[in-house]
Formats: structure tokens, sequence, C-alpha cells
């Protein structure tokens, strides 16, 4: 053999060993339960992350004062064993249990609480979700840092070097005082004293300190006339309903009564954080697997970017004695025909989710599957109205827009099982029946666009719908257009836009008509209804009503059930009156389980513990998934029916 | 040979320089921001965000900063997720490089093999199908390719995994649809190639003093014919890297590509500007390395 052609050959082995090599390190031996979780998570800090998938992780990794059970997600004892809630309801205090450790075989103690809902609440953690507990006295205004404060208040005055002998990342030296005055800088615009991001900028707090009186700006470059640094200037933490009696008992208490408030403390942001390892670590270091410490059912063993997450039994665990499963893989696969792909060869044995095109499959299939079981969500699918811009302006167009919408022709041919839906609140809570607008109704609908003075269509502007790409909305959007042409003789177009830019578009009204979804935060009406008060930062329609805020307003402070509920109904009939957005249909859950796994319930939340799971495979007949009755009959329509139709 | 290097690592720090100085400014001249989301954020959260990521200082010294960073070599961390762009690459660029590796090699053996067959046997009916089949390789996305050969080994014959990473044999279908179109190119140009050098007068010569047909082709027409297939490295390893996002996607194979998309949907500046720095790095090292090979293969080619 040739010198050249050996050294051809030893490249082609080197390249194939080096593959090989590379596949070997990636080997592991399969875990227990294997899911996919459906992306790469954001992070494993339960303070900073707002999405499913991490709350899937997280929900297992981490333990509330309270947890949410597997199938009617009622509150159940967490760490705290018991609670007493006062008669007035705002007052919460939490007994925690003595058995309760962190993964590294330490006490898990009220403090630990404390410091995490401190550390929630604080801006500078970049919490987008702190506002789930602002139901706390004074929470609202301790997130607000310098703009949640006034003279005469207790304030905290956060320095930027940590005290001496703390850990290399703990929070700067903290100041604490009262708030003597806010000084406006001389030469500021009236426009510059209004900007909330400029809102420290502009201004010196005078905080008396002791016997002294210091002054303070807040940000690093920022002094001025011998006035102090510091990193933040907030309301002191000690005036928030949040604090610890013992070790062992957590007292709360609440701006208003809010009956959804233990749910709340079952939802991932609110669980604690271990001090010690956030502040040894600090950011991005510490929710590696070397480093993160955590106190519930779980705990990391490793994580591959992109790959998946393995989670193993946590021995420390209090009920440790029921968590049935040792291992469980989180896969992170994107695309949902590859979910499919591994569920049905056997890799995988819970997708979350099935594309509509493969669930129709599922629907009819013969023999009819054991492992799909489709059920009703808290979530809408909807159009907003830009009621800032002609002609949705005027009530009766967008009554007559809403009221030529052909949804039973949407769910058929774009969707899977979904259920169309007239009202923003998804129906299934308890004691909550969601008022209806209109159905479909082409005679009046013309009959409306007449008296706002668009006879047969007639001088209406030509109306844009805007979309973020993805296949399904895409053709959402081209039948609701078809449908308005074809109903109202108005002339529609569609535009595209990419998520991001999307985004943008809708928080600056910088469309039409345009999609969007929502999925609620809690089982409560209000996580729909308090988006659409004047100004909220999730409206984006510019639609707003004094009266509405009003029964929002008041429903938040009403104390007793029933009463709130109506105020709430009676905002939504309003809501579904005045429609500054079109409810298209509620969410539909699409999960497949494998007939092995047991303790998997089907709930409107969609939310399912991992630590309540348990696999049989000598099991025989259905499991819980398979044989708990629907919330609502799902059903898969015949493409193109439209309403009307048999 | 030693300043030929020298002078083209000099023209690629250059051409770095320009790639990044592009991709900065158009990530922020689209629309968004990675601190966009569903739920409007705070003022106070928003503010902090910004200052955590440098966006609240004006642009020019957020360019200046990002560059004295890319310089000693601190590509960021992720504005969306809790990782470093250097962690992502640890983890990332073994497995995506494994994959294109494998999906090359597949590309130049088949291709080169099918090429030189079908160049022997001109106009026979094995020639006829093997272009055939390459100018059906050409056509087809490698997406459909995917689609296709796992509805066949996975399901019907049930001979590989449908995806995942691992195992070796969950690398074949990613590495085989990777490849497969361009072992139809490489099929194509070799062919091509081949049939130039056969018709040449020193093959006549070579063949006339009777030399066996083996060794014609091997020891005289094939270096020469490898020519043309030699500097399509440069643009078939172009190809891989940016076809592997969606074959990744398919086979959920953790390497790089994905992250790059979802980067510029996220608006993940640190992320996309690493990767796209990254590939840049690779495919101008790689377009060396051809000119290089053109070289050693080719006695007429000097390096100026």
């Amino acid at each position: 053999m040739s010198p050249r052609s050996a050294l051809a050959l030893l490249i082609l082995v080197g390249i194939l060993g080096g593959v090989v090599a590379i596949v070997r390190m990636g080997q592991l031996p399969p875990a227990d339960f294997t899911f996919n979780n459906d992306t790469e998570i954001e992070s494993l800090d339960p303070a900073v992350v707002t999405g499913q998938p991490e709350g899937r992780i997280i929900d297992e990794l981490y333990e509330g004062l309270v947890r949410l059970g597997p199938k009617e997600r009622k509150p159940l004892p967490g760490v705290a064993e018991r609670w007493d809630i006062s008669d007035d309801g705002l007052t919460y205090t939490f007994h925690l249990r003595r058995d309760a450790k962190w993964n590294n075989g330490e006490p898990v103690t009220a403090e630990d609480y404390v410091y995490s809902m401190r550390r929630f609440l604080d801006p500078l953690t970049l919490a987008e979700y702190a506002y789930q507990a602002w139901y706390l006295k004074n929470a609202k205004r301790y997130s607000r840092a310098a703009r949640g404060v006034e003279p005469g208040d207790p304030v905290e005055v956060e320095l930027f070097e940590p005290p001496e002998g703390a850990l290399p990342h703990a929070r700067g030296e903290v100041l604490r005082g009262e708030l003597v005055k806010i000084e406006t800088d001389a030469g500021a615009s009236e426009e510059d004293l209004e900007d909330p991001e400029q809102f420290t900028k502009r201004r010196t707090f005078v905080v008396s300190i002791g016997d002294t009186e210091r002054r303070f700006r807040v940000g690093e470059a920022n002094t001025a006339d011998g006035a102090e640094t510091c990193n933040q200037l907030m309301l002191d933490f000690g005036e928030v309903g949040f604090r610890a009696i013992d070790d062992h008992t957590i007292e709360t208490v609440l701006e208003s009564p809010t009956p959804y408030w233990l749910n709340l403390l079952g939802f991932y942001p609110l669980y604690p954080v271990n001090q010690t390892c956030v502040e040894t670590h600090g950011p991005l270091q510490w929710t590696k697997s070397e480093n993160l410490v955590t106190n519930g059912p779980y705990q990391l063993e490793f994580r591959r970017l992109r790959d998946r997450i393995r989670l193993r039994k946590n021995p420390h665990y209090w009920n440790r004695d029921n968590v049935a499963i040792e291992t469980i893989d989180a896969l992170a696969v994107q695309s949902l025909t590859t979910s499919f792909n591994l569920y049905e060869t056997g890799k995988v044995d819970w997708i979350t989710k099935v594309a509509p095109l493969i669930s129709r499959e599922l629907f009819v299939a013969d023999p009819p599957r054991n492992d799909f079981n489709p059920d009703a969500q808290f979530g809408t699918y909807f159009y907003n109205f830009n009621t800032t811009r002609k002609p949705f302006d005027d009530p009766r167009v967008r009554q007559a827009l809403v009221m030529a919408l052909d949804r039973r022709e949407i769910v058929s041919t774009a969707c899977a099982g979904e259920l169309t839906a007239q009202s923003m609140t998804p129906p299934g809570l308890p004691d909550y029946e969601p008022p209806e607008c209109e159905g479909t109704n082409l005679e009046r609908a013309k009959e409306l666009l007449a008296e706002a003075g668009y006879p047969n269509g007639t001088g209406f502007p030509k109306i844009e719908i805007l979309y973020n790409y993805e296949q399904q909305h895409q053709t959402i959007a081209e039948l609701i257009r078809k449908q308005w042409r074809r109903g109202l003789g108005i002339n529609v177009a569609t535009r595209n836009e990419e998520w991001g830019t999307y985004l943008s578009s809708v928080r600056q009204l910088n469309y039409d008509v345009a999609r969007r979804a929502w999925i609620g935060d809690y089982l409560d009406p209000i996580t729909f209804l308090d988006m659409f008060v004047t100004g909220g930062e999730n409206n984006n329609t510019g639609w707003g009503d004094p009266e509405y805020d009003k029964l929002i307003a008041d429903a938040k402070s009403e104390a007793d059930p029933t009463a709130r509920l109506e105020l709430l109904t009676e905002a939504e009939r309003m809501l579904m009156r005045e429609l500054p957005v079109m409810p298209v249909y509620y969410y539909v859950s699409r999960s497949m389980v494998a007939p092995h796994v047991f303790g998997w319930y089907n709930n409107l939340e969609d939310r399912h513990p991992l630590w309540a799971l348990s696999i049989d495979r000598s099991a025989k007949g259905p499991n819980d998934f398979m044989s708990s009755e629907p919330v609502r009959e799902i059903t898969l329509g015949t493409p193109g029916q439209r309403e009307g139709d048999e | 040979m030693i300043s030929f290097i020298v002078r083209r690592l000099g023209w690629m720090l250059v051409t770095l320089w320009v790639v990044f100085s592009i991709s900065f400014f158009l990530m922020r001249a689209v629309p968004g921001g990675p601190y966009s989301a569903e739920r409007t954020l705070e003022p106070e959260i928003e503010a902090n965000i910004k200052k955590q990521y440098r966006l609240d200082l004006p642009v020019y010294q957020q360019y200046l900063l990002k560059m004295r960073d890319m310089v000693t070599g601190n590509l960021g961390a992720s504005m969306k997720k809790d990782f470093t762009v250097n962690r992502l690459m640890r983890e990332g660029l073994p497995v995506s490089a494994a994959l294109g590796l494998l999906a090359l090699a597949i590309a130049f053996t088949v291709g080169l093999i099918a090429g030189i067959v079908s160049a022997v046997f001109r106009g026979s009916a094995g020639d006829i199908m093997l272009m055939s089949v390459a100018t059906i390789g050409i056509a087809l996305p490698n997406f459909v390719v995917a689609g296709f050969a796992i509805i066949l080994f996975v399901f019907t014959l049930q001979w590989l995994p449908a995806a995942g990473w691992g195992s070796l044999g969950q690398l074949v279908l990613p590495a085989l649809c990777l490849g497969a179109p361009y072992a139809a190119y490489v099929a194509r140009i070799a062919r091509t190639g081949m049939l130039d050098v056969l018709s040449q007068d020193h093959i006549r010569t070579a063949r006339a003093k009777g030399l066996s047909p083996v060794t014609v082709v091997a020891k005289h027409a094939l270096p020469t014919a490898l020519l043309p297939v030699v500097s399509f490295l440069g643009p078939a390893v172009a190809g891989i890297l940016t076809g592997s996002p969606v074959i990744e996607q398919i086979f959920a194979i953790p390497g790089l590509g994905w992250h790059f998309v979802q980067a510029a949907v996220d608006r993940d500046y640190p992320i996309a500007m690493g990767l796209v720095l990254l590939y840049t790095t690779l495919l101008y090292s790689m377009n060396l390395i051809v000119d290089l090979l053109y070289g050693v293969l080719d006695p007429r080619v000097e390096w100026e």
C-alpha cells in the first residue's frame, strides 16, 4: 500500500474511531419512567421560570408548603403538615413538619421559605411570575422597589457589597431605616419623572438610619451631590405578609381574601430554594447537577442540554415511602412527530401532546386506543380586536364579526377534538358557569354591520388578521377570513409574523385583529378576566371600561366566595357583550400515556405530578388515565362541518 | 506554504470581525428582544434585565463591549436559559461533529464509488440506474428522505430506533439522511471528472502499455478525477452544517443545530452570535484544508 493511501485510510479510521468514542460517551442505562418534556427547559430555579416544561421538573425537585394532588389538584399537606385559616380569610398559619429535609440531609425550616419568598419578590431576581405572590400584604410594593415606597415607610437599603463573612454570592449588605423624603432632580422633565424605567435615575432618597439621615441614589453610575450609591431601595421586607414565627411555623397575611391562595402555594414559583446553595455557587452555577440542593421527591442526577434530564428519588424526602419510581428521564424532544415516533416504538411512556393530524387518526383507530383519552383543559384560543382602530371601536362591528364566525367549521377543519368557545373562561370550574357571547347568527351580524354604517359590507375598510407563524394558526386565520368575506362581504387579509415580532406587534397595538391564547395559571375565572381591565399589561386590545374595572376590583376584595363569583360572572357577561375579544375554542389536553402507567389522571390544569405515578406492567384492564370520566365529552367532528350541519 | 497558511489565518480574523459586526447589527435590527414574553413584564424587572444584558447602553457601547468579550474568548451566557454558550458548545459540538463526520464519510464513500463505477461502465444499465438515483437524491430535501427512511427502517423493518442519542444505531439514520443528498452530488461530480480524465492521452498510453483496467483507473485516472470532488468538500461541509438543524430535530440529536434555530427565534443574542462565529470558523478552516489538499493532489497547483 502506498503511503498516501495508508494516510487516507488512517484518517478514515480516525474519523470513525472518533465518532464511536463520542457516541459511547452518550450511552446510558434506561430510566424506569421516561416522558417527553417537549423542549429544553429555561432554568431549574423555580423563581424565574414560567413554562409548563419547567414546571414538570421543578414540581418534582422542590416541594412547597402544600402540594397539589394528581386527580382534583386539591391542596394536600406538603412541607406544612397542617394549617389554620383565620375567620376573615386573610391570615394563614402553616405548621411545618419536622422531618422535612433538603437532599443533603439538612432540615427545611421556616427561614428557608422566608428567604425564598423575599428572593422571589426582589426585582433583581428577575422573576416574571412575581405577581403570583402579590396576594400577600405589601408584596406588590416590595416588588416595585423604589417605586413602591413613600415617605414614612420603613425601608431597606441594599448596598453593593455583601456584609463581611457572607457567602460569595450573597445579597449586598442591608441597612434598615425610615424613608424621610424623596427628592426629584431639579433638571428633570415631567416626562422623565413619569417614566417608570427612569424612576430611580431622577431621584434621591433620604433615609434616617439610627439617628442619622443619609442620602441615597440607586444604581452604580448614579452619584450626585454627596449622596451614597446603593444597589436597591425598597420597602422593609418585615412589612410583607410572610414571616417565620419560629423554625417550624409560618404566617402569611393576605391583602384580600383569596380563595385559591393554598393552590398558589402549591404552584412552583413559590417553592423554596436553598440559601446556602444559591449564595455559594451563584447564578448559572447553583442549578448545575453537582451543586443543586432541593427538597422535593426527586433530585437532579444530571442534565444534558437538548437531550434529557435525569431525576432520581430523593433518599431524604419525608414521604419517600410513597414515591414508587426510582429514576425518571425527561426528554427535550421538540418535534411532535419525533415525540410520537418515540412513544410508538416504546421508548417513552408519556407524551404530553400529539399533532392534530395524528390525533385525528387516533380518534378513529380500530381497535380503539387504550392510551389516548383527550379531555378539557383550562385554556382558550381567541382573537383580539384592536379597539383603538376604526372600525373596531364600534361594538356593533365587533359583535357582527363575532356572530359571523363559524366555530364549528374551524374546530372540525383545523383542530382535532377542541371545543368551540363562546366565553373567555373555559367551563369546568365547580361553581362558575361562564356567560357566553352570541353564537353564529349571520342575519343579525349583517343587521349590526348595517347599523354601524356598512350595509352589506360597503365602505368597510380592508382589515388584516395577524398571527404568529404556525401551520394551525394559518389554517384558522384563512378560515376566518373566508367566513367573514362569505358572510359579511368584507375584505380581509392575513399577515403572519415570527413569534418575537408578533409579540411586539400585539403589544404595541400594531394590528387590526390578532390571534392569541391564554392558559389559566390557576383554577379561577379571575386569571382570564383581570387581563382586560383598563390598561392591563396583557390587555393588548386598547379596550377598557370603568364599570368592568370596578367589578374586577370588587371581586378581588370580596370575602364571600358566592358573591365574588357573582361579580366575576357579571364582569364576564359584560366582556362577552362588549367583545374586545372573540373566543374561538377551548384547548383540549392530548396526552398519550402507556397502559402500564398508573396514578396519571386527566385534570383541567393538565398538570401531572410524577411522584404520584407507579408502573405495573402485568396489570390488566385500563389505567387511571383511561378509566377516568372526562370533564367534557371530546369528539372529532366531520372535516368541513359547519354550524347547523347535522 | 507556511506564509500561505499564516496569510489565510489573518484573513480569517478579518472575516470573523466582519461576520461579527454584521450579525451584531442585524440581530438588533429585528423587532422584539430577548425579554419579550407573552406576558408583559413589570418595568422594574424589564429595567433589571436590560441592565444585566447591557441592553440599556447605547448600541455602540454594547458593540465594543461585546467585541472585547469575543476577543477574550468569553462567549457569555444564554439570555433565556441558565447555561453558558461555552457549555452549550462543549456538550453540543462533539455530537454535531460526530453526526457531520459520519454523514460526510457516507457521502464521499458512497458517492465516489457510485461515480467511478458509472463512469467506467458508462452507458450501461447500472450507470443509468445510479445516475437516476443520484438525480432524485439531489432533488429531495433531507427531511423528506428522513420521513421515508423512518417509515421504512423504523416502522416497517424495525431495524433501527426512531430517534435519540447514545448508541451507534441511533446515529445511522440521521447520518444517512444528512449525507444522502451530498452522496448524490459527489457521485455526479466524480462521474464527470472521471469521464473527463478517461478520455485523455495519458490514459490511452497507459492502456496501450497493457496495464490492467484497475491500475489504470485507480492509479492514473483517480487522482486527477478527485480534484473536483475535493473542491466540493467546502460546500458540502457548509451544507451539512446548515442542514443539520432539521435532521437534529427530526431525530432528537442533542447537537448544536437546533440551538442555532431556537436562538434566532428567542432573540438569544449570545447563543446566536457564538454559533455564527463557530460556524464561520469551521467553514473557513474547511476551505483552507481544501486549498491545501489541492496542492497535495495536483502538482500543477502552487500555494500563492
